[in-house]
């Protein structure tokens, strides 16, 4: 029984191999085809993201594909040199590749840890395995346990709670805070800058969809306006804007401020809510009084990096405890596995027990014909309080040696004591 | 056996309850949510039955004491805060909500007059409406109280740009907005309610036999001060439209509690006649009903002068 892994991560992966060595959905299907066919009775799952492409193959009895022939395989599918994939490669087998997967799925493993997207990639590469039939009893038990670890960690530790991107902080730390809803609320957006189009993502995602642009540059302004299913509105009501919406999100490149103190007085009585201010840009686009106002929430990149860094710390107390969660569930999982291997020598004990047992049954009761069901089967009960009881200590001492591996010595033993057939 | 059920028992379940609700701030636990709403919830049911017998018990008219007003308003705030926690596991709402029962429940035992006011059948159905709307709009004040304070915490973090603390989420200004318009509506509708009621009871009250009660007593010009407050409080959220957003919503409620202390202060500390036997008849059916005696583990602060 094996279980290995073979893969590639940002860890020590350059993105330019990264990104030829991705697989999309229907890659993934074509290449969980193509591994089927050429590693027979070997199961697959192949798990690829931005930051790691891995192998996972699991086998009981067959000997596993190597760390060569697995790179061989991914440089064929994207027409590169193995020799090129190679250097950048990493091999764990068994134990170690056990405790791989659990990190993985955790998100401790990943470029930000405690994101949550890992998990429902995991998810998604077993499914894709599964649904081509390149999962078996071995990576079904592993990744369901992986599954079922990643969920532990994230009930039992804080590792998720803390964000520490700034648009995930600015949504999840704040605007959260102050909207208990997004789907009415007015966003605006002003300037185009990378920052707050991310921003924009995550608050799509949070139910935004009225959404307003305005630019200097009404061309550029109508080509995101179109891009977020939102309007453009001419840069000279700016201020009309901001009154207007709910949260601002601003990212212009202007070297002076959009908005200062004395335009927002001028606007400030027409506001309907209180008002959530990102200003992303540098320097910064509104008068940072502007945050003094009641019922103004501003925030600059300065403020949400100081909260990312604070809920980085607070993160990186959670890892002790998420780190021990995963070990120890590594640790069950890997003497669970090894316990399998000793079942077909428990069968055999179990049956060799039981022959003699019956037939020394079936003397005793035909001695002792008076009597009734009731007392034959207290009888038959003892019997097999007996037998279990007897086979109790050997049972013991196989599975507290399977935490440290298939524990053949004990298994060849109790082979050679009760003559037990392969 | 139920019958035996003190204050003591509740009190200690909800003080258990607190507890664990500020353990949030100290470390995780799976479990704590599971734990704590079973002591608030055997809480609650120990304060039902405490209030029960309480009813059954009486010969006056049933939970009519100044004690038992204080004992149900302690009851339904920990009905909303289970409410709450079951709907919003993750917020704090118990820091907030729980201080404000075991106060109640402090006070009832401290300070409360345990004598049922008096009754008379025309007046029985006059005299529940006022207690229940009395006793509905300041919860509600209550809990706009707790939402303001929530708000008013929020707003601050916010304003420092903090991320939230561990243990200590509260919901968002938003909810906590609502919360607080909506408590200043209940509010307003059900003082308006007690205080039309009472004037009805007093006009039953005031029979050529029976001395009505004066309108200069204090309960009573304290009860219209905090009504007027809140009519007025109200009226400018209606007309006002910036008070209905943000810290000034949250102010007004504030503003509200702080008359409803000094409501319940002068009805506590002040000589008053509000819900006073003022005839023979009434006299001698309360002192029948406080010579019972009731289980309630702790001691009030005995009859009226």
């Amino acid at each position: 029984m094996n279980v290995q892994v073979v893969g590639c991560s940002h860890h020590d992966t350059p993105i330019a191999i990264r990104e030829r060595l991705a697989f999309s959905a229907e890659q993934t299907r074509e290449a969980l085809d193509q591994l089927r066919r050429v590693f027979r009775h070997v199961e697959v799952v192949l798990l690829s993201t931005c930051n790691r492409v891995e192998v996972y193959t699991a086998a009981e009895g067959v000997e596993l594909p190597s760390g060569e022939q697995i790179a061989e395989f991914l440089a064929r599918f994207h027409g590169i040199e193995a020799t090129e994939l190679l250097p950048y490669l990493y091999q764990h087998g068994a134990g170690d590749a056990v405790d791989h997967l659990f990190v993985v799925s955790c998100s401790l493993d990943s470029m930000v840890i405690g994101e949550n997207q890992i998990l429902s990639q995991v998810k998604q590469a077993y499914q894709s395995a599964t649904d081509q039939d390149t999962t078996g009893p071995l990576t079904h038990t592993l990744f369901q346990a992986a599954l079922h670890v990643a969920r532990r960690v994230a009930a039992e530790t804080a590792i998720h709670a803390h964000r520490v991107s700034i648009p995930s902080v600015a949504v999840a730390d704040f605007a959260k805070q102050i909207f208990e809803s997004f789907e009415e609320k007015k966003t605006l957006v002003i300037g185009a800058g990378e920052m707050g189009e991310e921003t924009l993502r995550y608050l799509q995602d949070e139910g935004v969809h009225d959404i307003t642009v305005v630019n200097r540059s009404p061309g550029r302004a109508t080509e995101l306006a179109e891009r977020w299913q939102g309007k453009a509105r001419p840069w000279e009501e700016l201020s009309e804007a901001v009154a207007e919406a709910d949260l601002v999100i601003s990212t212009t490149g202007s070297g002076e401020p959009v908005m200062t103190l004395e335009d927002f007085r001028g606007i400030e009585s027409h506001l309907r809510r209180p008002l959530f201010i990102l200003d992303l840009a540098v320097p910064r686009d509104f008068d940072p009084a502007i945050g003094e106002r009641a019922d103004v929430y501003l925030y600059s990149v300065d403020d949400l990096q100081a909260a990312c860094a604070k809920n980085r710390t607070e993160r990186d107390k959670e890892l002790p405890a998420a780190m021990s969660i995963v070990r120890q569930e590594a640790g069950r999982f890997m003497a669970d596995l090894h316990h399998r291997a000793t079942g077909p020598v428990i069968e055999q004990l179990r049956k060799g027990w039981q022959k003699p047992k019956e037939e020394e049954l079936a003397r005793l009761l035909n001695k002792l014909t008076d009597l009734d069901e009731g007392s034959r089967e207290e009888v038959r009960r003892s019997f097999d309080r007996l037998v279990n009881k007897l086979l109790h200590p050997p049972l013991e001492s196989l599975r507290d040696e399977s935490r440290h591996g298939i524990p053949h010595t004990l298994l060849d033993a109790l082979s050679r004591l009760f003559k037990l057939r392969d | 056996m139920l019958s035996g059920v003190s204050v003591i028992c509740f009190a200690a379940s909800y003080t258990v309850a607190l507890v664990l609700e500020v353990s949030r701030l100290l470390f995780r636990s799976g479990v704590r949510g599971a734990v704590m709403m079973a002591f608030a919830g055997g809480g609650l049911l120990a304060h039902s039955v405490f209030l029960y017998y309480r009813a059954v018990s009486s010969t006056a008219s049933p939970l009519s004491s100044q004690q038992d007003w204080f004992l149900i308003a302690a009851w339904v705030l920990v009905a909303v805060y289970l409410y709450l926690v079951y709907y919003h596991p993750k917020n704090a709402f118990g820091l907030f909500i729980l201080p404000l029962v075991l106060g109640l429940i402090a006070t009832a035992c401290l300070f409360a007059d345990p004598q049922p006011y008096a009754h008379e059948p025309a007046s029985k159905v006059w005299g529940m409406i006022h207690g229940t709307s009395i006793l509905m709009g300041v919860v509600a004040v209550l809990i706009g109280f707790v939402a303001g304070l929530m708000y008013l915490s929020q707003a601050r973090r916010l304003k420092h740009k903090l991320p939230p603390t561990r243990g200590f989420n509260l919901p968002s200004l938003e909810w906590l907005q609502g919360a607080n318009s909506r408590a200043i509506v209940i509010s307003v509708l059900m003082l308006g309610v007690g205080v039309l009621s009472g004037m009805i009871l007093n006009r039953i009250k005031g029979q050529p036999d029976v001395a009505p009660l004066p309108w200069t007593d204090p309960v009573v010009l304290s009860t219209t001060l905090m009504f007027a407050w809140l009519l007025v409080a109200s009226g400018i959220t209606l007309v006002y439209r910036p008070a209905r957003i943000g810290h000034k919503v949250a102010y007004l409620t504030l503003a509200s509690f702080v008359f409803l202390m000094i409501a319940l202060g002068v009805g506590l500390l002040l000589e008053t006649q509000h819900g006073s036997p003022r005839d023979e008849q009434d006299r001698s059916q309360v002192e029948d009903t406080v010579s019972g005696g009731f289980p309630l583990g702790c001691g009030g602060r005995g009859g009226r002068a």
